[in-house]
């Protein structure tokens, strides 16, 4: 656990030394940065660890907390004023690693194999939905950053979808949990 | 070897179908008014006119994909422990998307055709406001989330079961030393590849009608119009073929009972079902064959995976349908000739559907009537009759003769009905009727009047299957 903590307090304070790097470029602000604070706050979690609260069960509560932070953190104006404001900026250093990292973890854990299929496709939907946006709008989005890097930044979405995909549908060819026709039915008996 | 279907999951197809032969019969009742409005036999408000085909457009896609749905989870069921509330949410978002969808068409006066094209939802000219085509497109987002609850069942069970995808696709069998007995059945093969593209198609899919969703929200944020509509077309041609390879399942599963003779995971059938994987993703194109700023690479690929896509079809399916039925003493009924008629009216409308897929034939026949004539086989002489097929068969032990004169009348009227209003389809197109227009120059009115008449005679068979269809659940539920 406490190599966890280490590491997580390690991405914590690279991305705050780095800050004014990463936050240079929107896509290392909003592919890297985000992204390595959300990892902080999972690392806090320990694998397997499955709350076993009633309020919990599921994990719909978790997701959804997870879910509405991430949704906040899409949107441009929220990184806008990450960028002008220190209490912003605060916030999203805690509210990524707390609000999202660990109640996705958390949630994750104990979600139906339906629900995490049904959370990744929709990912992949909206890193879609962001790539088309950003490579499309007709205006800035972003009053910190220029039209040209929003563009770069709707390619970077592209380029996560396609890892992101690779990652989660190769295991699907030779799924670790596979036992041949295990689940199948065997018994016969016509209709 | 195979168990029966649960009867959870049997009762819940049967009332499937039972709502989607309610559904079809009225999408098809919209489409004859439009055929007879277009004939000039009386008038119809052209803005209507565009409703009408709207509801008739995205309710036939929808009704294909729900009976294609229904018919692979009643067979997939028999092979893999489904959850049958996922089943039920999947017709519950579908239902709620109907609504959506509906409301508004109807209430709304959305009538910019079933493909949402960029930007059409959001100018209309004044003609339906802009929450219409919102009201439209979160009923098609709450069909897709549906389906993709669908999928997602379906895919992790075969892929737990057999091992993976590609295990589930029999690619030991079509690329390595496995042997035929050694492979899944027909059904998984082909559930398994439907699940990948449709899923596929579908995020896809949900990616276009989201950032359309935001353009009607917030009109200054154009969508680019050429990638909306590759990335809606992938979408539409993936999820419409898909309906027909969800209903083909009925074939590989309901043939054999006639013949006696199994359906089984060859080679071919292994080799065919991954071209069709592919095949199906890759066409797309010729969709936008008369859109000159696509790439040539795309367009001439759209030509040359038409001509393929034949090829697993009419080599595999109705190759080996046809070998199947030689010389087994089948015995005929209205299921088993409803579901030959399927495969057979899906080859031939493979034909046009290839033909026009050529980019110079294109150029002239893209905007006429030839289109809608290549699609009316497929869909009626292809799916929907699979999808009566099946509903024939499930109700097949209620019957109390085999092959019934209302049978033989009901089928009888639907292959000349079908037959002929697909071909004044073609003929109209072949003679550049233009297609999607609700007024009609009195030249075509002949074309269009006789097309009303065979018309009539496709609704009047359908109203017979649906009509035998309920008659054989109500005998059933008394006994």
């Amino acid at each position: 656990m406490m190599w966890r903590v280490t590491i997580a307090a390690l991405i914590v304070f690279a991305c705050i030394a780095f800050r004014h790097v990463l936050e240079r470029d929107p896509v290392t602000h909003i592919l890297v940065q985000l992204p390595l604070l959300i990892l902080s706050g999972a690392l806090l979690v320990p694998p397997n660890t499955v709350l076993a609260y009633s309020w919990s069960k599921g994990g719909y509560a978790l997701l959804i907390i997870a879910v509405t932070g991430i949704a906040f953190w899409m949107l441009p104006r929220s990184i806008d004023s990450a960028l002008s404001s220190d209490l912003v900026e605060v916030a999203k250093f805690v509210s990524l690693p707390l609000f999202i990292g660990v109640p996705l973890k958390l949630g994750w854990a104990s979600a139906h194999p339906i629900l995490r299929g049904f959370l990744k496709a929709e990912a992949l939907s909206m890193l879609g939905v962001m790539a088309f946006l950003y490579t499309h709008a007709p205006v800035r989005i972003c009053n910190s950053y220029l039209v040209s890097d929003q563009e770069r930044l709707g390619y970077g979405f592209l380029i996560v979808i396609f890892f992101v995909s690779l990652l989660w549908v190769t295991p699907l060819f030779a799924p670790r949990n596979a036992f041949r026709n295990s689940s199948a039915r065997t018994s016969s008996v016509p209709a | 070897m195979l168990m029966s279907t649960p009867r959870n999951h049997a009762n819940a197809v049967k009332l499937t179908m039972l709502l989607a032969g309610v559904v079809l019969i009225l999408m098809m009742a919209f489409g004859l008014v439009m055929r007879a409005a277009q004939g000039g036999l009386f008038e119809l408000d052209p803005a209507f006119f565009y409703r009408l085909m709207t509801a008739h457009g995205a309710g036939m896609v929808g009704v294909a994909a729900l009976t294609g749905a229904a018919v692979l989870w009643y067979f997939v069921s028999r092979y893999v422990d489904l959850i049958e509330g996922v089943y039920w949410a999947f017709l519950g978002l579908f239902l709620l998307g109907v609504v959506l969808i509906l409301g508004s068409i109807f209430v709304g006066g959305y009538g910019g055709a079933w493909t949402f094209l960029f930007p059409l939802p959001a100018i209309s000219g004044g003609a339906w406001e802009a929450s219409a085509a919102v009201a439209f497109i979160l009923g098609y987002i709450s069909i897709g989330v549906g389906f993709l609850l669908f999928y997602l069942e379906v895919g992790r069970k075969i892929v737990a079961a057999y091992g993976g995808i590609g295990r589930a696709l029999a690619w030991p069998l079509a690329f390595g030393g496995a042997q035929p007995d050694d492979a899944p059945p027909p059904t998984i093969v082909a559930a398994m590849a439907t699940t990948v593209f449709n899923t596929i198609g579908i995020v896809v899919g949900a990616t276009v009608l989201v950032s359309s969703l935001v353009n009607l929200l917030v009109p200054g944020f154009a969508v680019d119009a050429l990638l909306a509509k590759n990335m809606i077309y992938f979408f539409g041609h993936v999820f419409i073929n898909a309906s027909i390879y969800m209903a083909v399942i009925a074939v590989y599963e309901i043939v054999p009972e006639y013949t006696g003779k199994p359906w089984k995971t060859t080679r071919p059938f292994a080799l065919a079902w991954t071209a069709i994987l592919l095949f199906v993703m890759a066409v797309y194109p010729h969709h936008l064959l008369q859109d000159t700023v696509m790439p040539a690479w795309a367009l001439v690929m759209g030509q040359i995976v038409s001509y393929l896509s034949g090829i697993p079809l009419l080599v595999v399916t109705a190759f080996a349908l046809c070998v199947y039925l030689r010389g087994s003493n089948i015995r005929w009924d209205l299921a088993s000739a409803l579901l030959v008629l399927g495969v057979a009216g899906w080859s031939v409308g493979s034909a046009p559907a290839i033909i026009d897929g050529m980019i110079s034939v294109n150029k002239l026949m893209h905007n006429t009537q030839w289109v809608p004539g290549h699609f009316h086989i497929y869909l009626i002489l292809g799916e929907v009759a699979m999808a009566f097929g099946f509903m024939a068969w499930l109700v097949k032990d209620a019957r109390a003769s085999e092959f019934t004169g209302i049978d033989r009348l009901g089928l009888g009227i639907y292959l000349l009905g079908g037959t002929g209003f697909t071909l004044m389809f073609l003929i109209s197109g072949a003679l550049s009727v233009p297609r999607r227009w609700a007024v009609h120059a009195e030249e075509w009115f002949l074309q269009d009047r006789i097309a009303t008449g065979f018309g009539a005679l496709v609704v009047l068979g359908a109203l017979i299957f649906v009509a035998l269809y309920a008659k054989g659940l109500s005998a059933r539920r008394e006994s």
